[in-house]
């Protein structure tokens, strides 16, 4: 048997190198500890996998990962539905859950705007953003988009998408990371920061 | 590994592994060439926005034998150009013009011309020159200096030098044949030939003749930019062998209207 030919032990080391992040050697080293653990703990790992897969999908209001038609923060009924903050996917969803200082609700886009790749509008599905303002009761739209020129392209284009339904539309602030040295920031970051001021 | 130092202006930017990028440059001595620059995602990378579309920075770079990705170990802002990142008009122009420069060019062929080219079109669209015009002229006169010069002044499918041109009667691009064509080869492929009128032809004319320093001053009527517009995307695509994505790429897929952009319903 050959670990780079054919046989279950090299299939497993085949998929396992298809993770991000995951080369040959680690995939090697993981496939070895998954046939030395237990049988019901390596078959754990199998079933929360195809779990994941089966019963997950993209909630119908937010398209936030959810495990019915609506997410955790859509069906939570004491967040506050006045808010909604825009991210790019829902890894930037949880790190800002993380924080603990944002009650409101969220928007997914599962992309941002890419005029460099023809990435547009209907991609990232943004009418859908603008139908829950139709809906009403939303008085403002945070965009958390990355700073990046994708993420600056999709804040504009939502910023003018959004605007005409009379609700505040709101960026959140550039700037030094908190621990950081002034010296080593960039100029577009200071620059940025500059701006976005505040009176203390 | 030899460290290499050169200016260098960003076209493009990708996530690579967890919190890497891999980045196209254009840079000054050694042409276009990719480089990792390890931990750039990350919120204190030492890049900050160095890595970004459009921005000119001085590069620092560890070539490693037998791969053609360099390591990027610094990158020190030249020219941010920062503006172009607040409006989506200039951003899709800037896109256009970096785009068609990662597209005509090949890795490791270095073009001062090029480079210069490319600072030029993104100055002037940081200076407030009108984004459509200035795209276009940009694209006119990168293709004069990547060997795609639009031929003007002779048939560019047999050469004859006969008048393709009149008042009464404009003359036929030809995408494929790469400029102008006579009458007798245009009849040939009449669907692929795009109408040019004189002063079409003497506008890209003026393009690639004109010094930097007085190509603003260029000025045509809609019409004959609008043939000229769409004589050159049509050339591009062939030149790229493939469609860029387009100058305009909100109004181009039917997208929902947006106001400002469009009309709102």
């Amino acid at each position: 048997m050959s670990l780079d030919q054919q046989g279950l032990l090299a299939r497993l080391i085949r998929e396992l190198v298809r993770l991000p992040g995951i080369g040959q050697k680690t995939a090697q080293r993981l496939a070895f500890h998954l046939l030395k653990t237990e049988r019901a703990e390596a078959l754990r790992l199998a079933e929360a996998i195809q779990a994941v897969r089966d019963g997950l999908a993209f909630c119908r209001q937010c398209r936030n990962i959810a495990e019915g038609e609506l997410c955790e923060f859509c069906l939570d009924p004491k967040r506050d539905h006045s808010k909604i903050l825009v991210v790019e996917e829902p890894s930037t969803l949880y790190a800002i859950e993380r924080t603990g200082v944002f009650r409101g609700l969220y928007h997914v886009l599962l992309g941002s705007l890419s005029p460099l790749d023809g990435v547009g509008p209907s991609e990232i599905r943004a009418q859908d953003l603008a139908d829950r303002l139709k809906e009403g009761g939303v008085e403002e739209v945070i965009l958390a988009t990355n700073p990046t020129i994708e993420g600056e392209a999709t804040a504009i284009y939502l910023t003018k998408l959004l605007k005409p339904y009379g609700v505040r539309v709101s960026r959140i602030a550039y700037g030094i990371p908190v621990g950081m040295d002034l010296e080593y920031a960039d100029e577009v970051t200071l620059m940025k920061s500059l701006e976005g001021r505040r009176d203390l | 590994m030899p460290l290499l130092k050169t200016p260098a202006i960003t076209l493009k930017s990708r996530k690579w592994g967890e919190a890497d990028r891999v980045v196209t440059f254009y840079t000054l001595r050694f042409g276009k060439l990719r480089g990792v620059a390890r931990g750039a995602r990350r919120i204190k990378s030492r890049f900050g926005s160095a890595l970004e579309p459009f921005v000119c920075s001085d590069l620092n770079l560890f070539e490693k034998p037998n791969d053609p990705v360099y390591r990027v170990t610094q990158a020190d802002i030249r020219e941010s150009f920062a503006r172009l990142r607040e409006d989506l008009t200039l951003i899709s122009a800037a896109a256009r013009m970096v785009n068609l420069v990662a597209a005509v060019t090949a890795e490791g062929d270095p073009s001062p011309v090029i480079f210069e080219t490319l600072l030029g079109g993104l100055r002037a669209l940081s200076h407030g020159h009108d984004p459509t015009l200035t795209t276009l002229l940009f694209q006119i006169r990168l293709l004069g200096r990547t060997g795609f010069r639009p031929q003007t002044d002779h048939c560019a499918a047999c050469g004859s030098t006969g008048e393709m041109t009149r008042a009464d009667h404009p003359g036929r691009f030809s995408p494929e044949a790469g400029g102008l064509v006579c009458s007798t080869c245009a009849r040939r492929h009449p669907d692929r030939c795009l109408p040019m009128s004189p002063g079409g032809v003497a506008f890209v004319q003026q393009a690639l003749r004109l010094s930097p320093a007085v190509l603003t001053r260029l000025r045509a009527s809609g019409q004959v930019l609008a043939e000229v517009e769409a004589a050159i995307e049509s050339f591009v695509t062939i030149v790229a062998g493939k469609r860029l994505p387009p100058v305009d790429f909100l109004a181009a897929e039917g997208n929902p209207p947006v106001y400002g952009l469009g009309t709102i319903s």
